[in-house]
Formats: C-alpha cells, sequence, structure tokens
C-alpha cells in the first residue's frame, strides 16, 4: 500500500528528471521535436481541461488565444526587441485579460451557444489578424529573428520552456483540483443552477477558470512563433489544434489532472508517426480523417476516457454503463 | 429587525401565464410555516423568485432589512437563505462528503484557493451527515445513493450553508413514512435550534402535524393563513383544492 503511494506520488517527478536529461543525450533531432510538441501540446490540453473538463464549458476558442498569442510575442520581438522568452508569461496574462472579457460575455452562454461564440472569437481573430496588414503582414505573415544559437541547438530551449510550461500547468490544475473554486467547477459542471443556489458565485468562478486556462494557450503560442520564426493567420489560429486539444482531453479522460496528460502523450506521438510514414501530399488530409475516427471511436467506446475507465475497471469490473438511476443501490435505503 | 420574510404585491408571469399576481406574504423568524396550494397556484414560482431564480416583475421582498429582489440566488444563499429543490437535486458524480462542502460560504478571491475541504468543515459536514444518519455514505458518490438518502444528503448539505431561513420544497414527496417521521423530528430539532423553516408540501398528514401557521396559495396568491385547523375549516381553502 505504502510503496503503491511512494510510485503514484514519485512517477510524475521521475518523468520530470528523465525529461530533464533527454536533452543532454540527444540534444536534437525528431525524437526532440517530437517531446516538445507533445509537452506543449499537453500543457495546453491541461489549461483547456481547466475549463472544459472541471467546469464542463467546452471551448473552440483555446486556438484564437493561441494565435493571438503568437501574433502578440512576434510583434514584441520585431517592433520593440523583446525576446519572446521574456514576453512569452506576460503575453499569457493578455491572453488571460482578453480570456476574462471575452468569458464576461460569452460565459452569459451555455452549452452550444457557448461552443460558437468561442467559434466565432476564433475567426474573428484570425480575420482580424489577416486584415490589419500594416501591422500583422496580412496573409504574408510575420518573420521573427532567429535565435542567436547553433542550428542543432536551437530546439534545447524551447524544449525546456514547453516542459516549464507542461510543469506549470499540472501543478495549477492540482491546486485547482484541490481548492474550494476546483470543487466549484466540478459542481457548476454538475448542475449549474444548484450550484449557485449553493451560494457558488459561478460568473465569477468560470470567467476566472477561463482566465487561467487559456493563458497556457497564449503562452504557447507565444513560443511556438518563435520557435518556428514566423507566423501567419493560417498557421496560428488552424482549428486543429483546438480539436486536438479536445481529444486529447477526451482520450486521457476529462476534469482530472493527468487525462489530458496521458491524452496528449498518446495522440500527438501517434498523430506525428502517422504523418512522418505518410506522403506529404496525404499526410495532412489522413491525420484529418484519422483524428475525426479517433474522436467518433473515444465518443463511442471510451466516453468516460482512458484513466476514469482504468479506475472503474479496477474498482468494479465492466464499466457500468447503464444510467445511474438504473444501477441498483450500493445500499440500503435508510429508515 | 428579526430575520422575517416578508414579500408583498410580488407579480411574475410567463407570457401570457399570471403565475404571480399581487402575492404577499409574511414568514415569522422561528416558525414552521406551510405553504400549500393546488398544482400550479404559484408555490414553487415563488420560491424561484425569493432566491434569485425569477425576477419579479413587481413587488417588494425582504429578508430582516435586506432587499431580495435584484440578487443572484448565490448573493440571497450569503444572506443567509437555503433552498431545496421540488425534484432533488445533488452534484451526482461527486461524493457525498463534496456535496457538502460545496454550499461551505467562501469569501472573497482569497479563499477559493484555499484546501478543497479543511479539517473543521470535514468536521461540521461529518456531524451533519451523523445527525441525518447517512455519515457511513461520505465516500460515496451522491447519484449511487437511493432517493430517500439523497433527499436527506440535499437537506444536510443546505445546512451546511448555516441559514437562518430554510426553504424545503415538497421535502416529504417520495419518501416513505418511516423517512418521514424522521425528517419531521430532523426539523422539528432545526427549529428548536432557532433555524425558521418555509416548507411546499401536498403530504397534508406531515403539514398538519408540523407547521404553524399554514398558507395557501390559489392562483398566484395567498388566500388563507391561519392554524392547520382554522385553514383546514376554512370554505375557500376547499374551494381552491376542491372547485373549478
Amino acid at each position: 500500500m505504502r510503496i503503491d503511494r511512494r510510485w503514484r506520488r514519485g512517477w510524475p517527478w521521475a518523468g520530470l528528471v528523465l525529461f530533464l536529461l533527454v536533452p543532454l543525450v540527444q540534444p536534437e533531432g525528431f525524437y526532440l521535436d517530437l517531446l516538445m510538441f507533445t509537452f506543449m501540446y499537453a500543457a495546453m490540453s491541461v489549461g483547456w481541461d481547466i475549463m472544459g473538463g472541471y467546469a464542463g464549458y467546452v471551448s473552440l476558442g483555446h486556438v484564437g488565444f493561441f494565435g493571438l498569442g503568437s501574433y502578440a510575442a512576434a510583434l514584441l520581438l520585431v517592433h520593440l526587441g523583446l525576446p519572446v522568452f521574456l514576453t512569452a508569461p506576460l503575453v499569457g496574462v493578455m491572453a488571460s485579460i482578453l480570456g476574462a472579457g471575452l468569458g464576461f460575455i460569452s460565459l452569459r452562454t451555455r452549452g452550444p451557444a457557448f461552443v460558437i461564440v468561442t467559434l466565432t472569437f476564433t475567426y474573428v481573430a484570425q480575420l482580424l489578424m489577416l486584415d490589419l496588414k500594416s501591422v500583422t503582414g496580412g496573409s504574408k505573415g510575420l518573420f521573427l529573428p532567429l535565435l542567436d544559437l547553433p542550428a542543432n541547438l536551437v530546439i534545447v530551449p524551447f524544449y525546456y520552456a514547453m516542459l516549464a510550461l507542461l510543469v506549470i500547468a499540472v501543478l495549477v490544475s492540482v491546486a485547482i483540483r484541490r481548492s474550494k473554486f476546483g470543487l466549484g467547477l466540478i459542481a457548476i459542471r454538475e448542475d449549474e443552477g444548484k450550484a449557485e443556489a449553493s451560494g457558488v458565485n459561478t460568473s465569477l468562478y468560470k470567467i476566472l477558470a477561463f482566465a487561467i486556462s487559456v493563458w497556457f494557450a497564449g503562452t504557447a503560442g507565444a513560443l511556438h512563433a518563435q520557435y518556428l520564426n514566423y507566423v501567419d493567420p493560417d498557421l496560428a489560429f488552424e482549428l486543429i489544434i483546438t480539436l486536438n486539444l479536445i481529444i486529447m482531453s477526451l482520450f486521457g479522460s476529462r476534469g482530472i489532472v493527468w487525462g489530458p496528460v496521458l491524452g496528449a502523450f498518446i495522440i500527438y506521438p501517434l498523430s506525428a508517426y502517422l504523418i512522418f510514414l505518410l506522403p506529404s501530399r496525404l499526410a495532412g488530409q489522413v491525420h484529418l480523417v484519422a483524428l475525426g475516427i479517433v474522436l467518433v471511436l473515444v465518443v463511442m467506446f471510451l466516453p468516460d476516457g482512458l484513466i476514469r475507465s482504468y479506475q472503474a475497471w479496477r474498482r468494479k469490473g465492466p464499466i457500468d454503463r447503464r444510467p445511474v438511476e438504473a444501477r441498483a443501490s450500493i445500499v440500503e435505503a435508510a429508515g | 429587525m428579526t430575520d422575517d420574510l416578508a414579500i408583498h404585491s410580488v407579480a411574475k408571469s410567463f407570457g401570457g401565464i399570471t403565475a404571480l399576481s399581487d402575492c404577499s406574504l409574511e414568514v415569522r423568524a422561528g416558525s414552521i410555516t406551510a405553504l400549500i396550494g393546488p398544482n400550479g397556484s404559484g408555490k414553487t414560482t415563488l420560491f424561484n423568485c425569493v432566491t434569485g431564480f425569477y425576477r419579479p416583475e413587481q413587488g417588494d421582498m425582504r429578508f430582516g432589512d435586506a432587499v431580495l429582489v435584484g440578487l443572484r440566488p448565490n448573493e440571497v444563499v450569503h444572506l443567509g437563505i437555503a433552498r431545496t429543490f421540488q425534484v432533488t437535486r445533488i452534484f451526482k458524480n461527486m461524493t457525498v462528503l463534496e456535496n457538502m462542502i460545496v454550499p461551505i460560504r467562501q469569501l472573497g478571491l482569497r479563499t477559493l484557493f484555499t484546501a478543497g475541504i479543511k479539517g473543521h468543515e470535514r468536521q461540521r459536514a461529518e456531524e451533519l451527515l451523523e445527525f441525518f444518519g447517512i455519515a457511513f455514505l461520505r465516500d460515496e458518490l451522491a447519484g449511487r445513493l437511493s432517493f430517500g438518502q439523497q433527499k436527506l444528503l440535499e437537506l444536510a448539505a443546505a445546512l451546511m450553508a448555516e441559514p437562518k431561513l430554510l426553504m424545503l420544497d415538497e421535502p416529504a414527496g417520495g419518501l416513505n413514512p418511516v423517512m418521514i417521521d424522521r425528517l419531521t423530528a430532523y426539523i422539528r430539532e432545526l427549529n428548536a435550534g432557532g433555524m425558521t423553516f418555509l416548507i411546499i408540501e401536498h403530504n397534508m398528514g406531515f403539514v398538519m402535524q408540523l407547521c404553524e401557521p399554514v398558507l395557501v396559495m390559489h392562483r398566484g396568491r395567498v388566500i388563507a393563513r391561519g392554524t392547520p385547523d382554522a385553514v383546514r375549516a376554512n370554505p375557500a381553502v376547499l374551494d381552491a383544492y376542491l372547485g373549478d
């Protein structure tokens, strides 16, 4: 039992140490790139899950914040010479402030309406970047100065930055889950009206959760722009980024700290490997189809995600898929 | 100023349907007041107005000195008014203990990020669960409890907010006679401790043995008020239940 608990507490730290050592052994190449993007998606998925998993509000707007983060960091670098590694967290804060503003409006809506509002935000942000040609370069995009590092080592700082982002995401998610804020968000997901009747300030909770959630997207977007040394409206606002976050969270298990991390660590490497294997003219389309199939399969056969399904299986054998009301009560009626 | 609930000339309609019209009533602090009336008479709408779920189109509602009109449900809870729902509402995928912790009053942003369940909160929750005889279920998912247990959990959780006035919407609905007796005893004990109750109920046996005064609503307004015996003998009440 004690060993089990020690293992459960120790494995994330062991994993972290391992990942810290990887660039020392292999400072370049496909696998480092793969890990870096996996960290990025994992961090953003954990961020997305604060809103989508804990509070139950599915956002399609995270890529909007990712894109705006990319542009903000690029402009700060190009016009003011501020290095992205310095501005990325601040760009994240800008995303959070914008997120709070958008949340103030959009979180008055629920369900599909909220999804549509966040999707609309993404397209508006994309159009804005496309149309503000004098500032953003329009469809031509912006080129960012290269980092002053040997070409084969350029990835290393990004690798550590994305790893740091993931560590922060997990720590924030754990802190939220263990706090009254986290309990309130889950209560909102379960029954928002009841949560309000229980004294939870649902508007404040949702706006705060959304602001925290998009910080990771904004910060990741900033780092991503510098890594590619380029940003344009198609690249920065690619809807597939948000879809990836959703699929990763669903696949791993929504509303569980490690769910999105697990989802990202499975889905992203598989996606990258698929793209690597396929001829380039097919890779994009086949990858999209594969993601669509994964989404459908997860929703149909693994709606609770891997971790929850495993937990249920370990506790009670196969998952009871009947509605709660139809299951036998575990305890006889009191009285 | 005592914590009386005073409702004056409240009106609420939905489209062309008038749910409340010139509705006035008073719930004295320390009482167990019943609110009865035929289906559709406006009882639950009144509950929803008082607790901030609906905003009345006119009228005044006060709890002690505080004006209730325009407040959000969470703000009403913080004034000391808690409620349960006609159809039991609990957080089914949260544990019984977590259900108990959610209604704890949050003070400002700082407390948001304090521990989910603190020691003294757990102790208070355990005491209440013990009081209602469901402490042994503390770590179970609330959705797996039986119907009666869910009712008790909803009631116990409402008490975590330490309300001065507890509004119960059909608390005895669907409960067996043994559970109803237990519920009656709980309400009496809590009332003896100073808590005020406003109870909507169709089970007349439950109402008549527990509540005084009894208020009767019909077509969106209060048509009678008095002791259970007086209300039972009131021709207007008989008319409301048996008439057109």
